[in-house]
């Protein structure tokens, strides 16, 4: 796992490119090739906080699970950590992602199966780590995100913000490096939401932190925004 | 990993319930329907068995005789003679020769009903088991040597059907013939009831001395009936008498019991076919069915596990979690179809034992619970690698965009 406080940038992208169809990715339903990226660089550092900005189609989201791993480019390099992750295998990307990156999605993605407790530890499960410490780390990061007491409720008992915290705590669970957010307040109120904004540059110290989103409040509470159209910076 | 699994199937108890009904389905169309395939062999040899015989000798097949007394053309000519010539080789012990003829019955000589009368030599005694009264008793006065002048002894036995359809007991008369005239000219003493006949054919009886039913529905002047039953002697191989009786008389047909059964079967090939291609097709939908149900319900959970692959979980892992919901659903479906297996297969036994008159027609063997258990595992593993495959192609990204 890489600390949280290295000096060099966590976060490289050089001229990435991705595009579906005709190169090997997957194929559009018209069949016609579709460049999702073109030629994109980014740095983000430790301890800094970046939004990525752009209209729908822009290509925040597919910048973004390339920085995730979970998808590759189709040109270009992505080093995350000092890894580049393209030239992983998918299983190994897999274990990097779990150990190097945590995800926060618009619509928080937990396990309703599973109380939020258990969702914040979901990482460490794989992880191998021992089921009482992942249970003390889990209330451990429910205490940070102010949802102490609500550890054994289900999502479905929790309001959207309070799933969003714990997603934000479950995204922090295996202390990763880099933090992916994709919309983080977009199902959210004006004032949950800066209650979720608060959180993540609180836990931003030494981890480099993404957000995309195309609400200019949102953006206006990062370091600085990298915009996107059709694909490429702007 | 197994800890999800669960949590999961139990967060939508609703679904999980009817995934573990279509599994118990699936389950259960492969064992009733195995049940009633070897419950009709198993019914047969018990039969043949209990008749106490050990070899049949037939002349060919019973052709249909419409217009005719009694509906049917035996095929035994000359059937008293050819059993006592049979009875005579050293390790037969007894041969008698049996018809059935269809008859007109009343208790009053007015409103007559159709039924099977089957005729039996001798007093009857080895050929039929009595369960009430003493069966048919006395000589045959009727054959005289194969004269049929003299006087009938005019007894009859009832199977419990019949007794029941025409409420008639022991020491009660009974009209019998060939034709409602001969019928109303005929009365006979009720002397026993016994089911030995109704066993075998399903259907009520009344049984008289063969003689008297040769003459009753016009076959007494060749002798005529329908097959020769055998009891070898203690100890004797009855597949070895069998094959010298056979060479003494090629014109007939010896069978042992086991192949008298084969014979009836195959007459029904087209009825055998038809259970065959449905104990098949029930193992083909049965599998299909459950195939269906897990697959679709792994599928529904594609966001869940899509969850787990952005959260870090391998492939690996989410494979395991489809394969143990799977596999939940598959034991839990088993279980239920094989506790409701014999409720249903004793319903199913009094349906066909009220339509055809056949008891113990579904009997679920061994093997059939062992073929549901591959069908629900069999499917639950294909299910779960193939659900969660799929889901593993549209995990993470795409379905978490959904």
């Amino acid at each position: 796992m890489t600390g949280p406080s290295s000096p060099r940038p966590l976060v490289v992208c050089t001229e990435v490119t991705r595009r579906y169809g005709s190169d090997g990715g997957p194929f559009t339903a018209d069949g016609r090739t579709v460049t999702a990226l073109d030629s994109v660089s980014l740095d983000v550092a430790g301890g800094e906080v970046v939004g990525v900005a752009g209209p729908s189609g822009s290509g925040k989201s597919t910048l973004l699970h390339l920085l995730a791993g979970l998808d590759t480019p189709t040109r270009g390099e992505i080093e995350v950590c000092g890894t580049t992750v393209g030239a992983l295998s998918r299983r190994r990307r897999t274990a990097f992602r779990r150990e190097n990156v945590g995800m926060v999605f618009q619509r928080f993605h937990l396990l309703p199966a599973l109380t939020a407790r258990e969702n914040v530890a979901l990482p460490l499960v794989q992880a191998g780590v021992a089921r009482s410490d992942r249970r003390s780390r889990a209330s451990e990061l429910l205490a940070a995100v102010g949802l102490d007491d609500r550890g054994s409720h289900y999502p479905s008992a929790l309001s959207g913000g309070e799933q969003q915290r714990v997603a934000i705590a479950r995204a922090l669970a295996a202390d990763p490096a880099v933090v992916i957010a994709d919309e983080p307040t977009g199902e959210l109120d004006r004032e949950t939401g800066e209650r979720v904004l608060d959180l993540l540059t609180d836990v931003s110290d030494g981890r480099a932190i993404v957000v995309a989103s195309h609400d200019e409040y949102t953006l206006g509470r990062t370091d600085r925004v990298v915009r996107l159209r059709d694909g490429a910076r702007q | 990993m197994t800890r999800i699994a669960v949590r999961q199937l139990r967060s939508d108890r609703m679904r999980t319930v009817f995934a573990v009904v279509g599994v118990a389905l699936a389950v259960l169309s492969v064992t009733l329907l195995a049940g009633v395939g070897a419950g009709v062999v198993s019914t047969g040899n018990e039969m043949f068995d209990e008749s106490g015989r050990d070899l049949w000798v037939s002349g060919g097949p019973i052709d249909i005789a419409p217009g005719s007394v009694g509906g049917f053309r035996n095929p035994i000519p000359n059937a008293h003679p050819l059993a006592e010539e049979i009875a005579a080789h050293e390790d037969v012990e007894t041969a008698v020769p049996m018809a059935f003829q269809v008859v007109y019955v009343s208790t009053d000589g007015e409103g007559f009903e159709t039924t099977v009368g089957s005729g039996v030599p001798g007093a009857g005694g080895s050929s039929v088991s009595i369960r009430e009264g003493e069966g048919l008793t006395g000589p045959n006065t009727h054959y005289a040597d194969g004269t049929y002048e003299g006087e009938m002894t005019r007894q009859a036995i009832v199977s419990p059907e019949t007794a029941e359809e025409f409420d008639l007991s022991v020491g009660d008369t009974v009209h019998v013939g060939g034709t409602i005239a001969n019928a109303r000219r005929n009365e006979f003493e009720v002397v026993g009831i016994s089911p030995t006949f109704e066993n075998f054919l399903g259907t009520g009886t009344v049984t008289i001395r063969l003689s008297e039913l040769q003459t009753l529905t016009g076959n007494a002047y060749d002798d005529r009936a329908t097959l020769i039953t055998i009891q070898t002697a203690p100890g004797a191989n009855p597949e070895a008498v069998r094959d010298e009786l056979a060479a003494e008389h090629p014109e007939y047909t010896f069978r042992t019991n086991q192949e008298q059964l084969v014979s009836l079967l195959e007459r029904q090939a087209v009825v055998l076919a038809a259970g065959v291609s449905l104990v098949g097709l029930g193992v083909i939908a049965g599998g299909v069915l459950s195939l269906n149900v897990l697959l679709s319900m792994i599928y529904i959970q594609r966001r869940s596990l899509s969850i787990l692959r952005a959260v870090g979980a391998t492939r690996r892992s989410v494979v395991g979690i489809a394969l143990v919901e799977s596999l939940a659903i598959a034991a839990a479906g088993y279980l239920l179809a094989i506790a409701v297996t014999p409720l249903l297969a004793g319903s199913l036994n009094r349906i066909a034992f009220a339509v055809t008159g056949f008891e113990g027609l579904v009997r679920v063997p061994t093997y059939a619970y062992l073929a549901g258990a591959g069908v629900a595992c069999g499917f639950a593993l294909l299910g779960g690698t193939l659900g969660a495959w799929r889901v593993g192609r549209v995990a993470s990204v795409s379905a978490l965009e959904r």
